[in-house]
């Protein structure tokens, strides 16, 4: 059951809302969990046992390493010196074997489901290389839905109990809630149980602005998806899919659109999905902060998937630069390669690995470490390459004031991120570096392909107002806000238009093919 | 009395709801498509310009039927007048909602409905999907004309829609395309009944009980596809027609087989019938339905002047059809 499907709208949506909303408050958080799991059951069937066992191993280890921590402030007080230590290093040592059990069993499970095809792939294609002939058989699994997105939750919930920043759920089912929380189990975002789990167990009243700005997100991300994204991708479609017959602009032209797409159907899911829950007073994360305005590949991916940048960065990253074998790695470059490259290498390290992580964790598959390792690449050439162009140019903190300047890196990121879209959206390696060469044969052909005239000029406007509204909302306007204060006729003539600008030129019926949500396959 | 904040705020959502669905009626009207020929697919909608009570064979169908049931051949040799509401993907759901439709102008003696569409469905969408979508689409016509956006002119806009177009060959496709298939042993036992979905079967007995409530009587008909119709869609079929009492015939039968033949008779490797196989399909039709309905002929009867010019402009295409379809069949 899509987010953008009829029934999904207008029946499930809807009836969860109203059981909701009539249960006196105790009861709201079982309506919250029979909603989620009835989505969860309809859209991935009996694939929800995947996720009633990942929510127990999580509760179970949460609760463990809760226990473990109590009886450790009551345990320590009465105890010597040398008697607290050594207790101390003993609770240590089972709160660490907890969690790694988690790590194993939640992240074993991904492993298992998602990459092992692609591990025995690889190891077959070495195997391929020795002199006999031996190859193991590759199984195939069908993914759960949203396994990537509740896995890494899970593991959140278990680190930051670990870390007593949040108390671990007395109940299996408000794990489960957290987990299976039908808004965000599909394409996320990656919220973090101390942020929603008051809203979530504790329900605030409903509130008719938070129902009626829901419901406007929602019909903005309706907008994104079904007007632009579905749209764009009957010419992707058609351009990546079948790449040896397209060249020069076609190729351009449908590298451009799968940007303006990925972006109008990844942000307009977040809308749906943070529309959704705030119609139940749940606020979750934002995912997405204009990306198109950074002026770096970093900044990008902290405005694009911020959840999964900050969560990779919180969970992976700082705990690896700051982990025992990687403080040594740095002591032995220090020794080696002097103060500056010694410090500067292990973060190195530290961001390849989480590179690699963002590129894995959208697919198993080598294309996808490539496209980790693109962004790995431009990142370290621009902190490498940082010294010499402040040496060559002495004006350059000057002109990063400079609005001009600004603009140049937002285009320079901009050609840069599409290049990375090409990558990610191609069929594998090598036709991603054969499109890229074919960019320098022209294309002779229409450049009408799949859609036409009409189409591509709602395209352009649905990408110039994508764009207006992220320039409104970087300079700090809140325009459901500003909404809201202008007089009920023009407010709901703005409703109304937006409804049937969904309608009346969605990309949906027999002319169109509108893809599923991309995200949701990760 | 003064009401409660949830009170006016429901009163407020429900006012809008109101609102907004005057203006999809009313934005759904005006993309309409200008012409009854654009109303659907194939030429079903040509049905709205026929004039009023003149059909009394109505065929139900989907591309099978539009392909494979030619009406105007039963006028031309019989004097029968029929009409094949068909096109591509029509579900049950969309057949209810437009029988309803055809009811307000025709008067049919004889409902012939074409069995494919109790199992036809995108691959990409589940049976409630589809049910939900099609009963969307008849409900608000915005969500089925919605495209229609692109024809839109500032001249046609306001411009009354003219929908006195009809078709000369009655909602029939006459397809030349020749395209073989080889393996026509798509019959055989496995001993499996493929049930009718429950929505599906739902809609089914209420198109039965809409043409009861109308004095027509039910003929459930499948027209021969070696690709998408097997005997377990027949036992599924046959279960329903027996439950309900209504006769069915099953063209892809032995009993009933009107001579396909499979290397010459479909446009597309057996999914579809072209002219040659439509002809067989319609001539055994139509002797099932003279000899167990009390047919009138109307040829050249006061009020059917429309369906003897048209009989004409028939006969008239009928050598150039011929001649395609034989050099496309290699038939000397």
């Amino acid at each position: 059951m899509a987010y953008n499907s009829f029934p999904y709208l207008c029946i499930f949506l809807p009836l969860c809302w109203v059981a909701w909303a009539v249960l006196p408050q105790r009861y709201r958080p079982a309506a919250l969990l029979g909603g989620s799991l009835v989505f969860y059951w309809l859209t991935a069937g009996t694939y929800t046992v995947w996720l009633l066992l990942a929510a127990a191993l999580t509760w179970a280890l949460g609760l463990g390493l809760g226990r473990l921590q109590q009886l450790q402030e009551a345990a320590l007080p009465g105890l010597d010196k040398p008697a607290r230590k050594e207790a101390k290093h003993q609770f240590a040592a089972l709160q660490r074997g907890m969690v790694t059990a988690g790590v194993i069993g939640l992240l074993g499970l991904l492993i298992w489901l998602k990459y092992l095809p692609f591990l025995v792939r690889t190891l077959n294609s070495a195997l391929s290389l020795l002199p006999f002939a031996w190859q193991v058989a590759a199984p195939s699994f069908v993914q759960p839905l949203g396994l990537s997105f509740f896995t890494l939750m899970a593991l959140s919930y278990l680190f930051d109990v670990r870390r007593g920043t949040t108390q671990p759920a007395e109940h299996y089912w408000q794990v489960l809630l957290y987990l299976s929380f039908w808004p965000h189990v599909v394409e996320g975002p990656f919220d973090r149980w101390a942020q929603i789990s008051p809203a979530l167990l504790n329900p605030p009243k409903p509130n008719y602005r938070a129902f009626t700005f829901g419901v406007q997100r929602i019909l903005w991300g309706m907008m994104k998806k079904l007007i632009i994204a579905d749209r764009a991708n009957m010419y992707v479609k058609a351009v990546f899919d079948n790449w040896p017959s397209y060249s020069g602009s076609a190729v351009v032209v449908a590298t451009l659109l799968y940007t303006l797409q990925l972006y109008a159907e990844f942000s307009g899911c977040m809308d749906m999905v943070l529309g959704a829950a705030e119609c139940f007073g749940v606020p979750l994360a934002e995912n997405f902060r204009q990306p198109f305005f950074a002026s770096s590949v970093s900044e990008f991916w902290r405005r694009w998937h911020i959840t999964l940048g900050a969560w990779l960065r919180e969970y992976l990253f700082q705990p690896v630069i700051v982990s025992k074998p990687m403080m040594r790695f740095g002591k032995w470059c220090r020794t080696r390669f002097g103060a500056a490259l010694g410090r500067s290498l292990p973060v190195w390290a530290g961001l390849l690995l989480t590179w690699l992580a963002i590129g894995l964790w959208h697919g198993a598959g080598w294309l996808y470490v490539v496209y980790g390792l693109y962004y790995f690449l431009l990142q370290w050439l621009g902190e490498v390459a940082e010294p010499t162009l402040l040496r060559l140019c002495p004006s350059l903190p000057r002109w990063r004031t400079r609005r001009w300047y600004k603009l140049w890196q937002a285009l320079r990121t901009f050609v840069l991120v599409n290049f990375g879209m090409l990558l990610f959206r191609s069929n594998g390696t090598r036709a991603a570096l054969e499109m890229l060469a074919s960019l320098r044969r022209p294309y002779e052909g229409s450049l009408l392909i799949k859609l036409d005239a009409q189409d591509l000029w709602v395209l352009v406007i649905g990408a110039l107002v994508l764009l207006a509204v992220d320039l409104l909302h970087e300079r700090g306007i809140a325009i459901r806000e500003s909404i809201a204060r202008r007089p009920l006729p023009l407010r709901w003539a703005i409703y109304c238009g937006g409804m049937l600008a969904v309608m009346i030129f969605g990309a949906y019926g027999d002319n169109y093919d509108p893809a599923a949500f991309i995200y949701a396959q990760f | 009395m003064s009401l409660q904040t949830w009170q006016k705020n429901a009163l407020r959502i429900l006012a809008f709801l109101l609102v907004l669905l005057m203006l999809v009626m009313a934005a759904g009207h005006y993309l309409m498509p200008q012409s009854n020929r654009y109303l659907e697919g194939y030429t079903a909608g040509g049905i709205l310009g026929e004039d009023f009570d003149t059909i009394d064979v109505l065929v139900l169908g989907d591309s099978n039927a539009a392909q494979g049931i030619a009406p105007m051949k039963w006028y031309d040799e019989h004097g029968i007048t029929g009409y094949t509401y068909a096109a591509g993907w029509l579900s049950m759901y969309n057949i209810y909602y437009r029988i309803k439709q055809i009811y307000e102008e025709q008067s049919p003696k004889v409902v012939v409905l074409c069995t494919a569409p109790a199992y036809t469905k995108k691959s990409s969408e589940t049976y409630m999907q589809s049910a939900l979508g099609d009963i969307a689409d008849e409900l608000l016509p915005l969500l089925r004309f919605h495209d229609n956006w692109k024809y839109l002119t500032p001249q046609n806009l306001f411009t009354e829609k003219d929908y006195s177009w009809r078709d000369i060959n009655k909602g029939y496709a006459p397809i030349t395309d020749v395209a073989a298939r080889p393996n026509t042993d798509y019959m055989y036992d496995t001993g499996a009944s493929e049930s009718i979905p429950l929505l599906v079967q739902f809609y089914m007995q209420r198109i039965l009980q809409l043409c009861d409530e109308h004095g027509s009587e039910v003929l459930l008909v499948t027209v021969p596809a070696a690709v998408g119709w097997n005997l377990a869609r027949h036992n599924g079929i046959a279960a329903f027609a027996e439950e309900n009492g209504v006769p069915y015939l099953d063209f892809n039968m032995a009993e009933y087989n009107p001579g396909i033949d499979w290397m010459t008779d479909s446009s597309d490797g057996g999914t579809h019938l072209n002219w040659l196989g439509a002809q067989k399909v319609t001539e055994a039709l139509g002797t099932y339905l003279l000899q167990n309905y009390a047919l009138e002929d109307h040829r050249g009867q006061p009020g059917y002047d429309t369906w003897d010019s048209d009989a004409q402009s028939y006969r008239d295409q009928l050598p150039e059809i011929k001649e395609r379809v034989s050099q496309n069949a290699g038939i000397v």
